[in-house]
């Protein structure tokens, strides 16, 4: 039986070599080694679970090629250059971090072929470009979403904002909740560190002698639980807000007892998916990993339908069209909720807001735009 | 043996030959191997130049320092916030808007890079100033610790670097004849001092400081020199940088220590003093990240498909680098430049051989 299989497996491969010119290519820009390489991996899942569902597009099976651009910002404009150059892609699923996605973006728009970032979330991305398009929202408005259930939710009137400073989506997303918050009638007082600081006493300290209702940390996930245990050693109890950087199981790891009633604004919960096509991912995912999937899983799964709806809607595969069709979206139905691509190519979609709860991601709300 | 020393004029002739079939084959190449090997082919030209730069200092001079990303990222910064469109600017610094003048300034490609090396190398002076006192491994520290500093002075400037941000949307004007023709300059300039007599004073001073400083040779005036003109072709290398990638941000990953070890690699690979050997070790270190991507895609062998690996070709990357460093101690060149002279020697010590 398991011989016969391997039989019918190789034939396959045969025919699918034979018809190889058959296939649509599609160019997937990933870390894939070096210091984000997780970051790659787990968005390169979840473009793997669409392609298991839905192979095709336009009666031709899509073909992947995916490129490593080694955590690295020159390597970064070179996969995008190889992709189209070298490997005739139609389309590009990538990249991840902005920095990278700035590079590569630069290289699609001048060869006019569309690039569909999963998870850049910088809004300088997109800016002044027509063939780069994001599959998830924007900085500004995660900021927003986050001053809009802080003062809404949260009924708070005064917070304290820690930034990072050497992290330009810290920096992004904290200059937009201060500026919404304020403008909501709320308080606002800052605070700075940096990644990789161990001790944010003297910061906390600071803060609390403010009497915060919510301390806002747009940053990532190690200080997030750091800085949540010294805050409760210092006698903080109220709620912590955050970005999706938050969101890893290291930071229960980390924090233990101490991140309960850490909010954070993010792009799915696999919980409580609330799109057909999101129960149909989350159950496929498990099925495949083993493991519940994560919010840049449900990103690149989404990254990988908004492109084959748009070779759909195009009807042809010309990289011209694709971006077109792109621009167009409208309403699509994704894992992390219904999609519309506006004229800039950013996307308009709602935000949910997941808390800590026993060491448990848990949804508590969705924003809508 | 034949020691046949070769004539000036056959150099000269042989040289500008050499340089002009150089350049005929650049433009064949731009018009044949298509935009990415052209990419390629460009950023080969770009990392000669910060090898070369880097060699005159560690190699020729033969002080270690640990800080060339530093005055690579203040060129590129320079150039980047000379040549970008006004209206690119403000619509880039949403943080806090550029200072003035910056926010009036736009200039063409070529004085920008000039000024971006000019401000490079008066970093490098600056750099170079207080850590020249010190030698060895201590230099090594306090150049790294320069570049660090220069990298989160970057980070931290919002108003005139755009902080953490970094800047995007520089114009792509660097291009094949820019970087081989900055290339061709940083050759005949470094060349040309390598071999003179301040040239000859650096190299005494790399075999023996003490010795070079006992014969008269102002030692920390010589290095502070060779520091500063390194730091120029730095900063041209980084304006090249910047217009190549079109984005730049003051990331360690980036503008930082790992550009600094990259650009080691290469001249260790080429041989530690040699310029011919810094720039084919940037030749070999551009062609061979790229070209070894083939182990990295999935392949077929009679139908059987072997699924690509990610960092496959890193490994064979570094097995290289092991193997190069095992075998072949004093990289490709050694000390040694690949001029005509030199293969000559080599041709006729090999006839020699066999006779």
């Amino acid at each position: 039986m398991k011989k016969a299989l391997l039989l019918i497996s190789i034939a396959l491969l045969m025919v699918s070599v034979m018809f190889g010119a058959e296939s649509v290519k599609i160019g997937v820009a990933f870390p894939m080694t070096g210091g984000i390489a997780a970051f790659g991996q787990m968005t390169l899942n979840g473009v793997k679970v669409a392609q298991s569902l839905y192979p095709t597009v336009l009666g031709k099976k899509i073909e992947l090629i995916v490129a490593d651009n080694r955590s690295d910002k020159t390597e970064a404009a070179n996969v995008v250059s190889r992709l189209i150059d070298y490997n005739h892609v139609v389309a590009i699923i990538g990249e991840i971090a902005s920095s990278h996605s700035l590079a590569g973006g630069s290289i699609a728009e001048k060869k006019h072929v569309p690039m569909l970032s999963p998870a850049s979330t910088n809004p300088l991305v997109t800016q002044g470009k027509h063939y780069v398009f994001r599959a998830c929202f924007i900085d500004p408005f995660q900021g927003h979403v986050a001053a809009v259930f802080a003062h809404n939710y949260l009924k708070a009137k005064t917070a304290v904002v820690f930034t990072d400073v050497v992290q330009d989506y810290s920096v992004g997303l904290a200059n937009f909740f201060i500026k919404d918050f304020t403008a909501m009638g709320g308080k606002v007082y800052r605070e700075f560190y940096q990644s990789g600081d161990q001790d944010f006493s003297a910061q906390l300290t600071d803060a609390l002698g403010k009497h915060p209702d919510v301390i806002y940390v747009p940053g990532y996930y190690p200080e997030i639980a750091l800085m949540a245990r010294q805050a409760r050693q210092l006698g903080y109890t109220g709620p912590f807000l955050a970005g999706d950087g938050a969101e890893a199981p290291e930071l229960v790891k980390i924090g233990g007892d101490a991140v309960n009633g850490v909010y954070y604004t993010s792009h799915f919960n696999a919980d409580a998916p609330f799109t057909k096509i999101g129960k149909e991912f989350v159950a496929k995912y498990k099925e495949m990993y083993k493991e519940s999937p994560s919010a840049l899983a449900a990103l690149g799964f989404d990254a990988y339908l908004l492109l084959r709806n748009a070779i759909q809607r195009a009807n042809s595969t010309n990289p011209e069209k694709i971006a077109e069709a792109l621009r167009n979206t409208k309403h699509f139905e994704g894992a992390t909720g219904y999609i519309t691509i506006d004229k800039y190519g950013n996307t308009i979609k709602s935000a949910v807001v997941n808390v800590v709860k026993n060491g448990k991601f848990t949804y508590v709300t969705t924003i809508n735009p | 043996m034949g020691t046949k020393r070769i004539s000036f004029k056959t150099n000269f002739i042989l040289t500008t030959v050499f340089v002009i079939g150089v350049g005929f084959l650049l433009l064949a190449a731009s018009h044949s191997v298509g935009d990415y090997w052209v990419r390629i082919i460009t950023l080969m030209a770009i990392y000669s130049i910060m090898a070369i730069s880097y060699t005159l200092v560690n190699g020729v001079t033969g002080i270690f320092s640990l800080g060339h990303a530093g005055f690579i990222a203040v060129g590129a910064y320079t150039a980047a916030l000379l040549t970008l469109p006004i209206q690119q600017k403000t619509m880039s610094f949403f943080i806090a808007p550029l200072i003035w003048p910056l926010n009036s300034i736009q200039m063409g490609f070529f004085p920008a890079t000039i000024i971006a090396g000019l401000v490079a190398a008066f970093a490098a002076f600056l750099v170079g100033y207080p850590s020249l006192r010190v030698t060895g491994d201590y230099f090594a520290i306090a150049t790294l610790a320069f570049a660090e500093i220069i990298r989160i002075v970057i980070q931290n400037s919002y108003s005139i670097t755009n902080g953490s941000l970094g800047l995007k949307g520089i114009p792509p004007y660097t291009n094949i004849w820019w970087a081989w023709g900055w290339l061709l300059v940083t050759i005949i300039v470094i060349g040309s001092l390598k071999f003179s007599s301040y040239g000859r004073a650096l190299r005494a001073m790399s075999e023996d400081t003490v010795a070079a400083g006992a014969m008269g040779i102002n030692v920390f005036k010589h290095q502070l020199m060779s520091f500063v003109v390194s730091g120029f072709f730095a900063g041209i290398g980084g304006a090249l940088y910047a217009h190549w990638l079109t984005t730049i941000d003051p990331r360690p990953t980036s503008l930082g220590i790992m550009l600094t070890f990259f650009v080691l690699i290469m001249i260790v690979i080429g041989g530690l003093g040699s310029i011919s050997g810094a720039v084919l070790g940037a030749i070999f270190f551009a062609f061979a990240a790229q070209w070894l991507r083939i182990v990295e895609s999935p392949m077929n062998f009679f139908g059987i498909t072997i699924p690509g690996i990610p960092g496959m070709s890193m490994l064979i990357f570094a097995t290289v680098f092991i193997l190069i460093m095992l075998f072949w101690r004093r990289g490709i060149m050694g000390k040694d430049e690949l001029s005509w002279q030199y293969i000559y020697d080599h041709f006729a010590k090999k006839a020699g051989d066999q006779d």
